[in-house]
């Protein structure tokens, strides 16, 4: 149904409620519609005054659809007056209906009134990161830097993750102010990007830049770039941090690997204690690798060739420098069979450790395993993303670790026509990054869609003149 | 738009043009009366515009008003509610605004649903509630329907007041229940064992618990009706687990008095290694035929979070043999988990049992899960598959199926 475009009397709604297939719910479309199609907000009334006139009440979701109609056309008054009656009728509100009252009057001059609706909800409820958001905006723009950063901290706290939104705001108002304070607290919003792997968007990356260059007295220069592959910043010549984890964290993966991806829950899962400890031996008889390879991966590079044809010249490829290769297999590989050849086999042993694991265990957590083991330079060769194993790992500070690690390391190949070609891992780490005097933050199109594993190749570089 | 059409046609027969203009028509939709609408609409407004008549605000005085004496009641009592007190009330007030959420809702399920560890789990546990309670409104809606009509034909009855002769009493159930019981103490001592392994509570949620004690009880209840049970044992059972307050709830007394053996002991102990099978579908190798001489094991387990390898890396410890049932090589798999339900299960072991015919036996595997029988080359039916699919989708998932049909017959081939 259509929403009338001007108030109706009561006779005239009863009309339409009759002419309605499902009068019981007639009140409750009408307003629906009425939110969609945005109507004139004296219809909505007029609607109420004839439920209140019929039943003497108004049902609590009407009022609150009635809400969303005055939230979404910004009428402040008439959200106060619902506010008002509501106190007055329910002992306490939904979230649903909290959710309407702070954004509606966190946009208008009564935004203080959304943070007193702030401290109601969170008796009851964890408030959402929206409430959060709103309450943050409109103290913003209102220049209550302290009062948004208190909130923000609040937020964080409650584990809530702050959208870009908020935190390009923060950019956005803090422009051509002073304070070493709330220089400080902005950096700490991107040192948050850092921590958690945010990348900011183009726009939100202009409010950056713009803000570092008005910074009074700070002569700060931002310029857009893209970073070599060597790591060095065109722009600045500065050295970008590389992808290597430190020591502590190094070992900290490592021993998360061990006991998340390849004990888990129970070790029989993925392989059996006995293989384990016999892969383990295997791997301290001949530490250090350079490159492990994932060979059965690797074996199905080309649907069309023999599968011990593709593995044979990826090791012929990889073996130039006297590398150290660890190949990873499954003991079927063993049986002479059509894509399995007996003498080709043979003849890359020679060139390359082998290790067949059974074949109902998983070797992708004996790669990773081979891989940690033998040190930061060693590489690993394999297309998978390995999504599962970062899935085992259980906290979110290991996986974003694991991610790292995967990035310096993993070496995947495409195939074009015949040749391989090595898709570099990435030498820099791809985070926001700072030395005091220069700031590197990566950001990514606005409408540019990114998979997670893929890193934005943007970069802004800020230095200190 | 069409009861829109209707509504308006009304309207204008009921000749009350000045309201459906203001009503805002669509000018397309009823191009005929519009022209007549319009100037009269003009007339309306000049003579009298409703806006003017009617109080907008009225409702707010009434919703003030008819309160006054309430609220003196309500506001020196809104004193600290307990959590549980309050939870109940937000739950009244979401149900006020329209969300799924139980009309009642004992202290159990309260206590449960602030232990929920996030909003979403919240949400699905209320919404978990909400269908239950009408499914069992519905039911007893249903159960009183039928006492009524039944009322009604006995009235009829005895109107006409006939005395029906039989020969046979009324013990049909009673006598049944007795030879089936008959029959199942008798596989106590010849049958051949079906193992439960009753292991697996703590990789599972209460739910899931409450869910595989449903499906064995199903099983449980088509093991004692059919030809030639299963001896059933609940291996590695531990007394006052999830499972046995679980089976207390479903069989209450009778549970004392069931045909089936359970014990604490791991079945390794109470049978022989060689014999025994751990049924799992991650299992690397495939059954071809039904063994009579061996105990078939099954794990007590529902797993609604996919945990793969559990109960294969349970056999793999035990070093027992493993088998999955040959699904791949008999049905068209269309979609869905190859685990199945411990009902289903027991229905094809049941059926492999008495007959040893595997299409018979994989009638019991749910429709939606797979396309049809293979009985034609595979090539042909790839073909069939690919037609129905471009058929039944559109032509992006057409690639996603053909790539499907590709890995099928590479499985099949592989095999």
């Amino acid at each position: 149904v259509q929403p009338p475009e001007k108030p109706l009397q009561t006779e005239e709604w009863n009309r339409l409620r009759e002419s309605f297939q499902s009068p019981e719910r007639f009140e409750e479309v009408m307003f629906n519609n009425m939110v969609r199609c945005n109507s004139p907000i004296d219809v909505a009334k007029s609607l109420l005054t004839h439920v209140a006139n019929s039943n003497g009440d108004i049902a609590y979701n009407l009022l609150v659809k009635y809400l969303a109609l005055c939230v979404q056309q910004g009428q402040t008054s008439e959200i106060r007056d619902v506010y008002d009656i509501m106190k007055i009728r329910f002992r306490i509100l939904e979230s649903g209906a909290y959710n309407l009252f702070i954004r509606g009057l966190s946009n208008s001059d009564q935004w203080r009134m959304a943070l007193t609706l702030l401290e109601e909800v969170k008796k009851n409820m964890i408030p959402s990161r929206t409430n959060y958001e709103s309450c943050i905006k409109a103290a913003i723009r209102h220049q209550e830097m302290n009062l948004a950063f208190e909130l923000y901290r609040e937020m964080l706290a409650k584990d809530l993750v702050p959208t870009l939104d908020v935190l390009q705001a923060f950019f956005d108002f803090s422009r051509d102010m002073k304070g070493a304070e709330l220089q400080k607290e902005l950096f700490g919003i991107l040192l948050y990007l850092r921590e958690n792997q945010m990348y900011p968007h183009k726009t939100f990356m202009w409010s950056i830049k713009l803000w570092f260059e008005s910074i009074p007295g700070g002569n700060w220069r931002g310029h857009l770039t893209n970073i070599k592959d060597s790591g060095q910043c065109p722009v600045c010549n500065h050295q970008l941090e590389d992808s290597d984890l430190t020591e502590e964290e190094y070992n900290n993966l490592r021993e998360r690997i061990i006991r998340d991806v390849i004990h888990g829950t129970d070790t029989f899962r993925k392989t059996s204690p006995q293989e384990f400890e016999a892969f383990q031996k295997f791997v301290e008889n001949r530490l250090p690798f350079d490159i492990v390879i994932d060979g059965l991966n690797v074996s199905h590079i080309k649907p069309r060739k023999m599968h011990c044809e593709n593995l044979f010249d990826a090791v012929n490829c990889l073996a130039k420098e006297n590398a150290r290769l660890l190949v990873l297999g499954r003991k079927h590989m063993l049986g002479n069979s059509s894509n399995w050849k007996r003498e080709i086999m043979k003849e890359m042993q020679n060139k390359a450790d082998f290790f067949f694991a059974e074949n109902i265990s998983e070797d992708d957590a004996f790669l990773l395993y081979a891989t940690l083991q033998s040190g930061k330079h060693c590489k690993f060769v394999t297309r998978d993303f390995l999504r599962d194993h970062k899935a085992c790992l259980s906290n979110s500070v290991t996986r974003h670790l694991f991610r790292k690690w995967q990035r310096g390391h993993q070496i995947s190949k495409k195939m074009f026509l015949s040749v391989f070609i090595q898709q570099p891992a990435f030498r820099y780490d791809c985070v926001v990054q700072t030395t005091g005097d220069t700031w590197h933050i990566p950001y990514k199109d606005t409408f540019e869609e990114k998979y997670s594993y893929q890193v934005p190749r943007k970069w802004l570089c800020i230095q200190q003149k | 738009m069409q009861s829109a059409n209707v509504l308006l046609k009304k309207i204008v027969r009921s000749s009350v043009l000045p309201f459906a203009a203001q009503h805002g028509m669509k000018k397309d939709l009823f191009p005929l009366s519009r022209s007549l609408s319009l100037s009269l609409c003009l007339k309306q407004d000049n003579s009298c515009n409703p806006s003017e008549k009617l109080d907008l605000d009225a409702w707010k005085k009434v919703m003030k008003s008819g309160l006054q004496e309430e609220v003196s009641e309500t506001v020196p009592e809104r004193k600290e509610l307990s959590s549980l007190a309050a939870a109940r009330e937000i739950l009244g007030m979401w149900r006020l605004a329209g969300r799924s959420v139980p009309e009642n809702i004992s202290e159990e399920q309260l206590k449960t649903f602030m232990d929920c560890p996030s909003k979403s789990a919240q949400k699905k546990y209320l919404k978990y509630l909400y269908l239950k309670e009408l499914y069992k409104k519905n039911d007893k809606r249903k159960i009183e329907e039928k006492k009524e009509r039944r009322l009604e034909t006995q009235e009829q009855a005895s109107k006409t007041d006939e005395t029906k002769r039989n020969s046979f009493m009324y013990v049909w159930d009673n006598s049944m229940e007795r030879a089936h019981s008959w029959r199942v103490a008798q596989s106590m001592t010849f049958g051949q064992p079906l193992v439960f392994d009753m292991s697996y509570e703590k990789e599972m949620s209460v739910r899931e618990v409450a869910n595989t004690v449903r499906q064995i009880v199903l099983g449980e209840g088509s093991n004692r009706r059919s030809a030639d049970p299963f001896h059933i044992h609940f291996c590695n059972f531990q007394d006052d687990s999830l499972y046995h307050k679980e089976f207390i709830k479903h069989y209450r007394e009778a549970w004392g008095k069931l045909l089936i053996t359970v014990t604490d002991q791991c079945y390794t102990e109470v049978f022989p290694k060689d014999k025994l099978i751990y049924l799992t579908a991650d299992s690397p190798k495939v059954m071809k035929t039904f063994d009579h001489d061996k105990i078939y094991i099954v794990g007590s387990m529902v797993d609604k979070s996919i945990k793969t390898g559990v109960s294969l890396a349970r056999a793999k410890r035990l070093g027992l043999e493993t088998a999955a049932l040959p699904l791949e090589k008999y049905l068209l798999w269309n979609s869905g988990a190859k685990n199945l339900t411990l009902d289903q299960m027991m229905h094809i072991l049941l059926t492999l049992k008495d007959t040893g015919d595997w299409k018979k036996a994989l009638e019991f595997v749910p429709k939606r899960k797979y396309c049809g029988f293979v009985s034609k080359p595979v090539h042909e039916l790839k073909k069939t598959l690919s037609l129905i699919n471009t058929l039944k989708l559109g032509k992006r998932q057409e690639e996603v199926r053909k790539q499907f049909a590709k890995n099928y017959s590479k499985k099949l081939t592989q095999k």
